[in-house]
């Protein structure tokens, strides 16, 4: 018997918690549990399906969170498990230095359905990676060293990747961090106009801040980034590990605008919810970089056969079920849902904003986020703040939500606003 | 056997070839090498100097301190030099000699890979 | 299970991925593998073995530098994850799962000495990332140390501990305070320690600096230098790990215990990124005060982390490092006789289980090596930072006649380097 089969045969949801509670406490990061305790989010994950989740103990929530976008095509897509079981009869991971068929195939496929002329990928395993790749491919291609980069960012917390996330809190404890970064406000062109130097080398943005609170960036100031880039020869990068595959209504957010980055760097839903991988994808000119230095940035997970064709699997997902269409109608019945709760409730909801199902909703103050999400917790939806700013609650479920868990959630919502409304209203006596 | 003349009217054309492509010569705007061939039977040495991928120089004799010396039979220097052969692939199969560093010798073979796709 | 086609179809399939992957990939990596004779399109693969989709077969003696010490496509292993794809997917990264719970636990358990906490990633660079933040935050000062010729990642701070600076020069500037000294010099590191040194990193064995183990009295020396000194000593055993080098992990043939252990690669089982930074109780100090400052989305996934208790569990069932290191012996014999045979091509071997190097004269041979084996039916290359060094990093169940068949394509490989010269010393 393989400790695989003690694993999986294990059901009784009372010593499950004891074992992993302890173990996480000792092993792992107690300190992250006992806040986790504190919020009542110590969920266990049990059986996970569509847009929910279940405790072990069988308590449901729809899940509102899906790691910021990794479960776009929902919590165990039966199809790509099915994908994956047949990749397994065949495949492992191939060799690192190996040609790799099923890497080159998906490479083709995020050629066709990225805008422009973005071509070739390279891949990684984890967001943050890819965007070192970027900055990388940014810094090798231009000769030049500079990243403009936006405040409340959040691009990973990895070496290139860190210096690109605009909070200290991530970054103080680990200085000295590598230098040529640059910070500017979100959404300011202004502010970019007079940070660009001769020494720079690439604008870095999500299109929509997500742990920033989801701030979509308008198409005026994308544009404008378009052109600055272009006059300086500075290369435009994109970063749609959240916004990307459907999120935000359309396969990518830069089609909303139109503008086309230099470098587009996707993760998350990439790996069909099952399987780790990312990638950067470039124009063919910022590729004769690699043609002079192929082997200068390497990794022996990144691409592996497995990954390539659950992606493609994911992708097909995607595609077949025209997920993004599907976001942005859901997406409109969300803010419709939550425009009502702010009239509800206008001293509690500044603001209900987001593209597709890349939603936000704006508490007054900082404290109302993590009571909101413990109190939606409590409602069954499981949701919370976006880390550069807990005014924030996110909602970011999984493109294939149907209408009716949309209203419950919308309706879990209320409940929750009630019972801080009710809060505030004690606080105050 | 091919003469110095003829090797030395090879590495001109090679020369023009690579300046004149705008995109090699931006991707090999990193390099600056000093490359020492020489003919085994002959016993004749010729200097390629290059400048931020310019070629900037041919001659002949084994002038300056080389980053990568190439070894072969005087024929097939000349074949490389008008492109008629794959030079990585001959160093792996031990008909050329190379010394230099394996990010030079790939560099060698992209700059082949950009003049002539097909070899 | 093959392929299936005639064999035109087989070729067709090759010729389109080999175009596919210069069109939209790395067109210079193909032609250099082409150049080399690699051009490998993996078709069926099993144990130590993987055949190109169009028949030929290859011993894999690169295996990803030590990923696949389980095996190619290992039957137990492939059931391991089909059965866990019945009931999860990645998890969500932000809550505590069990399976996160379960591999940490493990982990602690065959880790030597009092290493305990674990934080998880997908690469190998990323955990070395995390080691050498948790050095800094929790030491509270910024200064690391690493060797000439290191391999450690290429996410940014494993870069800049990265002993070459082809890695580096085209990306600078690089994450500042970083030192670098010579390998197995004791000496070397002590003149270098400050008063703001926060971490050592080292290879207990150096992977592409050209397979170098570290002598026991540099080990202990450093354990000394870093106890004395309160600096994290760092291994990072993403190659020598998981029973590459005769025993579960490097350090144990030391007794030497880090206060950080890196490990990647064969955690994945050759079928899945995981990876992950084990530590000891004190350093989880810094975690506590600062529980989220270090994310991976995807590392530590529920996939991941059912996959890594399956691989540990099959090399501790089948004892498999003992196997390695008998293997080890069987390729050293031969290599001893091939060093007789060829002294003026073969300078010495290094070896440590069945992580093995082979020391040619000269930088060209070892890329000649590897067309000459790829002929003969044996994939192998050389070291990243020294091409002079052949690596062979089989998986660690081959079998003995797969040993002898190795040895026997490394002689007539050898046979044909010496009749085409070129041998000399540079």
């Amino acid at each position: 018997m393989s400790i695989i089969d003690d694993i999986l045969n294990e059901t009784d949801p009372v010593k499950i918690r004891e074992e992993t509670e302890r173990n996480y406490r000792e092993h792992v990061n107690p300190f992250a549990l006992r806040m986790f305790k504190n919020a009542s989010l110590d969920i266990i994950e049990g059986k996970r399906s569509g847009a929910s989740v279940w405790d072990i103990s069988g308590k449901r929530y729809i899940d509102c969170v899906t790691g910021a976008g990794i479960f776009n095509v929902g919590r165990h897509n039966t199809q790509i498990v099915e994908a994956l079981k047949k990749a397994l009869d065949r495949y492992d991971m191939g060799g690192w230095i190996s040609i790799i068929r099923e890497r080159a195939l998906l490479a083709k496929k995020l050629s066709d359905i990225t805008p422009g002329g973005l071509k070739y990928s390279l891949f990684c395993c984890g967001g943050g990676e890819a965007i070192e790749v970027a900055i990388k491919l940014a810094r090798g291609h231009t000769d030049r060293t500079e990243i403009i980069c936006m405040e409340n960012g959040y691009h990973g917390v990895t070496g290139f990747a860190l210096p690109a996330t605009g909070r200290d809190v991530y970054k103080a404890p680990f200085a000295p961090l590598a230098p040529g970064y640059r910070h500017v406000p979100f959404n300011d062109i202004r502010a970019v106009e007079e940070a660009i130097t001769e020494d720079t080398a690439a604008i870095l943005l999500e299109p929509i801040q997500g742990e920033g609170g989801i701030r979509p960036a308008d198409d005026e100031y994308l544009r404008g980034l378009r052109k600055i880039c272009d006059e300086n020869d500075v290369l435009l990068v994109f970063d749609e590990v959240q916004t990307g595959f459907g999120r935000t209504g359309k396969m990518f957010c830069a089609e909303h605008s139109g503008v086309v980055p230099d470098i587009m760097v996707l993760a998350k839903s990439l790996s069909g919810g099952f399987y780790p991988i990312s990638c950067a994808v470039f124009t063919e000119e910022i590729s004769d970089f690699l043609m002079t230095h192929p082997f200068i940035i390497i990794n022996s997970f990144g691409g592996t056969s497995l990954g390539a064709l659950v992606a493609l699997a994911a992708i097909e997902f995607i595609e077949e079920n025209d997920l993004p269409a599907h976001a942005h109608i859901m997406g409109k019945r969300f803010i419709k849902g939550l425009l009502a709760l702010k009239e509800k409730y206008p001293d509690l909801v500044i603001d209900v904003r987001g593209m597709g199902l890349m939603l936000g909703i704006e508490f007054p103050e900082e404290s109302i986020g993590p009571r909101m999400a413990y109190q939606l917790n409590q409602n069954g939806v499981i949701s919370i703040y976006t880390f550069n700013n807990p005014k924030i609650i996110r909602i970011m479920p999984t493109l294939v939500i149907t209408e009716d868990e949309v209203d419950f959630v919308v309706q879990a919502f209320d409940k929750s606003l009630k019972e801080i409304r009710a809060q505030e209203v004690r606080f105050k006596k | 056997m091919a003469t110095s003349e003829e090797i030395m009217e090879a590495l001109a054309d090679f020369q023009q070839q690579c300046n004149n492509n705008k995109r090699l010569r931006r991707m090999q705007r990193d390099w600056t090498k000093v490359l020492h061939f020489k003919g085994t039977e002959t016993g004749d040495y010729f200097t390629m100097t290059v400048e931020k991928g310019e070629i900037t120089r041919n001659e002949k004799g084994d002038n300056g301190v080389p980053d990568i010396i190439v070894e072969t039979d005087s024929e097939t220097l000349c074949d490389m030099f008008w492109g008629d052969i794959n030079p990585t692939q001959k160093y792996l199969r031990g008909e050329i000699k190379v010394k230099g560093s394996q990010e030079d010798i790939m560099r060698i073979d992209a700059i082949t890979a950009i003049i002539w796709p097909e070899v | 299970m093959a392929h299936k086609g005639t064999k035109e179809d087989l070729e067709a399939i090759k010729r389109q991925a080999l175009e596919d992957f210069a069109r939209y990939v790395n067109p210079q990596k193909t032609r250099v593998l082409k150049n080399a004779g690699l051009d490998i399109i993996e078709g069926r693969r099993e144990g130590a073995k993987v055949w190109d989709i169009t028949g030929k077969m290859y011993i894999d003696c690169i295996t990803s530098a030590g990923s696949f010490n389980v095996g190619r496509r290992n039957p137990e292993i492939v059931g391991a994850l089909k059965a866990a794809l019945d009931e999860y997917d990645l998890g969500g990264f932000i809550v505590c799962s069990k399976q996160k719970a379960d591999l940490a636990k493990k982990l602690a358990d065959i880790t030597p000495g009092d290493l305990q906490y674990v934080m998880y990633g997908t690469g190998g660079g990323e955990a070395n990332d995390f080691a050498i933040k948790l050095a800094r935050g929790f030491t509270m000062k910024t200064e690391i140390i690493s060797t000439i010729k290191a391999y450690h990642g290429h996410t940014g701070f494993a870069l800049a501990a990265i002993g070459r600076d082809e890695y580096k020069k085209p990306f600078y500037p690089m994450v500042p305070g970083f030192k670098h000294v010579p390998y197995n010099d004791l000496k070397a590191m002590e003149d270098a320690i400050t008063e703001d040194t926060a971490g050592i990193i080292i290879e207990p064995v150096q992977g592409e600096g050209g397979i170098y183990p570290a002598t026991d009295d540099y080990l202990k020396g450093l354990r000394a230098i870093c106890d004395k000194h309160e600096i994290a000593l760092i291994f990072d055993e993403i190659q020598t790990g998981f029973g590459r080098t005769g025993k579960m992990f490097c350090c144990e043939h030391t007794g030497v215990v880090p206060d950080i252990m890196t490990v990647a690669k064969s955690l994945g089982g050759n079928l899945y990124p995981i990876s992950a930074t084990i530590y000891r109780e004190e350093l989880n100090d810094f975690v506590v005060t600062h529980p989220f400052t270090h994310l991976s989305t995807f590392g530590g996934s529920d996939l991941g982390c059912i996959v890594g208790m399956a691989a540990i569990d099959y090399l501790v069932k089948n004892r498999v490092p003992e196997h390695a290191a008998k293997m080890g012996e069987r390729f050293q014999k031969g290599f001893d006789e091939l060093q007789k045979t060829y002294p003026a091509l073969l300078l010495e071997t290094r070896r440590k289980g069945l992580m093995m190097g082979l020391q040619y004269t000269n930088d060209s041979i070892g890329p000649r090596m590897s067309y000459q084996l790829a002929q003969h039916g044996v994939m192998a290359i050389y070291t990243g930072n020294d091409p002079s060094v052949m690596r062979l990093m089989p998986v660690l169940e081959i079998q003995p006649d797969d040993v002898d068949f190795v040895v026997e394509a490394l002689d007539k490989s050898m046979a044909e380097i010496m009749k085409q010269g070129g041998i000399e010393k540079y």
